[in-house]
């Protein structure tokens, strides 16, 4: 986790962070939504059928076996608007999670979450997918750090 | 005096910029519609579902068009050769003006009022709410997997949808020479035929394929114009299908020319 005292040094060691793991990045962040005309699945399956060249139907059925995971299957086919904040959360983790030996970004998670106090949610949604990325990085400001118990500084 | 001179040249210093860009934006494209590693799963995916909106949507309004308008001005087209006496001139004139220069036009400004203004407007939609990002952070390349496809289904459609129209007006036209100049459908047929120029053919599929990649081309470039604010979505919808129609108009012009020589 990298806590930083405000939001210009926040978004410049980002900025270096994704330059230097550019080809393993997997963001999630509210500058990265997800497409809007895309469904669920098709927005997290996009990775592995752009990057790996997988088959929609494989690559769909992946997808789904992911959000069962999570007990999201019924929301494969909705799209980012009708989403609820958590719901997109665990979207936009599980597409960064799809990029091949993934280095995982979590840029500012309670701007994604606002409705969540602490940290247990993230770590819980981080840990039903640890067996798909090969780091996680949290970034956010310092004064977010009563909020971290479970994923320690 | 000056003022009216530098509008001028302002005026005609970004008419030239914009036209160089287009070209410019349009050689990147076809560069990329001959490089075998820019089609996967996801991009052909988008082919796909781009050639259903655009073609398969479309057909109940084309069908219903392309025969009540080929129809009726087939009839009035063979009442005019009845009454000027050109009946041995029937086949070329048939086909010069349905296949060579209606059917491209009609589908042209079919396809550009429905999906140039909405590919204009998801493009500039994604640039507003930062979707184009999230392709460059997950290394996506925007020209392989939202332009090129959508290039390629506009090239795809003109020319499929207009031998379709060319199909359906042609056998209306069956219809009219059959009440007016009494042709069986072997006679209409060999008229039709012996009429077929291969170097007209041709000018009317480059024309069809120059029609597709500009009115998807052009829609794409003016997405990627709009700002950060939503209020620049209609503007770039706007000026980009006024330039759209301006291009449909520019190759008709020179298909004609073309031809003419």
């Amino acid at each position: 986790m990298r806590l930083f005292e405000g939001e210009v040094a926040l978004d410049e060691r980002l900025k270096d962070f994704a330059e230097e793991h550019k080809k393993t990045l997997g963001l999630v962040s509210l500058d990265v939504p997800l497409i809007s005309n895309l469904d669920v699945s098709v927005n997290i399956a996009l990775i592995k059928q752009y990057h790996e060249n997988l088959s929609a139907d494989k690559a769909q059925a992946l997808v789904l076996s992911y959000l069962t995971r999570y007990g999201l299957e019924d929301i494969s086919n909705k799209r980012n608007p009708a989403l609820s904040n958590k719901e997109r959360f665990c979207v936009m983790l599980l597409r960064a999670a799809m990029v091949r030996d993934s280095i995982i970004v979590i840029d500012r998670p309670f701007t994604i979450i606002p409705d969540v106090k602490d940290d247990r949610f993230i770590y819980d949604a981080l840990k039903i997918v640890d067996d798909s990325f090969k780091e996680c990085h949290i970034f956010d400001y310092l004064w977010s750090k009563d909020r971290y118990g479970m994923i320690t500084v | 005096m000056i003022n009216a001179i530098v509008r001028i040249g302002t005026t005609t210093i970004n008419v030239t910029k914009t036209f160089r860009d287009t070209l410019s934006f349009a050689f990147t494209i076809i560069l990329k519609m001959f490089n075998k590693n820019s089609y996967n799963s996801a991009t052909r995916q988008v082919l796909i579902h781009q050639i259903y909106f655009t073609s398969v949507q479309i057909l109940p309004l084309f069908i219903g068009i392309s025969i009540i308008f080929g129809t009726l001005l087939m009839g009035i087209v063979l009442q005019i050769i009845k009454n000027l006496g050109l009946a041995e001139h029937l086949g070329r004139i048939i086909m010069d003006l349905v296949v060579t220069e209606l059917a491209p036009f009609v589908t042209v400004l079919l396809i550009a009022l429905r999906s140039s203004s909405a590919i204009n407007a998801e493009i500039a939609v994604m640039k507003v709410n930062k979707e184009l990002n999230t392709l460059d952070k997950f290394n996506i390349d925007a020209v392989d997997y939202l332009f090129l496809p959508r290039v390629i289904n506009g090239v795809l459609s003109v020319v499929l949808l207009s031998a379709f129209f060319s199909i359906l007006v042609l056998t209306s036209g069956l219809l009219f020479s059959k009440l007016l100049f009494g042709l069986s459908l072997e006679s209409y047929s060999n008229v039709l035929l012996s009429s077929a120029n291969f170097y007209d053919i041709v000018i009317s599929l480059v024309k069809c394929c120059t029609f597709g990649f500009f009115i998807t081309l052009i829609p794409i470039r003016f997405g990627l114009h709009a700002t950060n604010d939503l209020t620049s979505i209609p503007i770039s919808v706007l000026n980009g299908m006024v330039d759209v129609f301006i291009a449909i108009i520019f190759i008709e012009v020179l298909s004609l020319i073309l031809i003419f020589i």
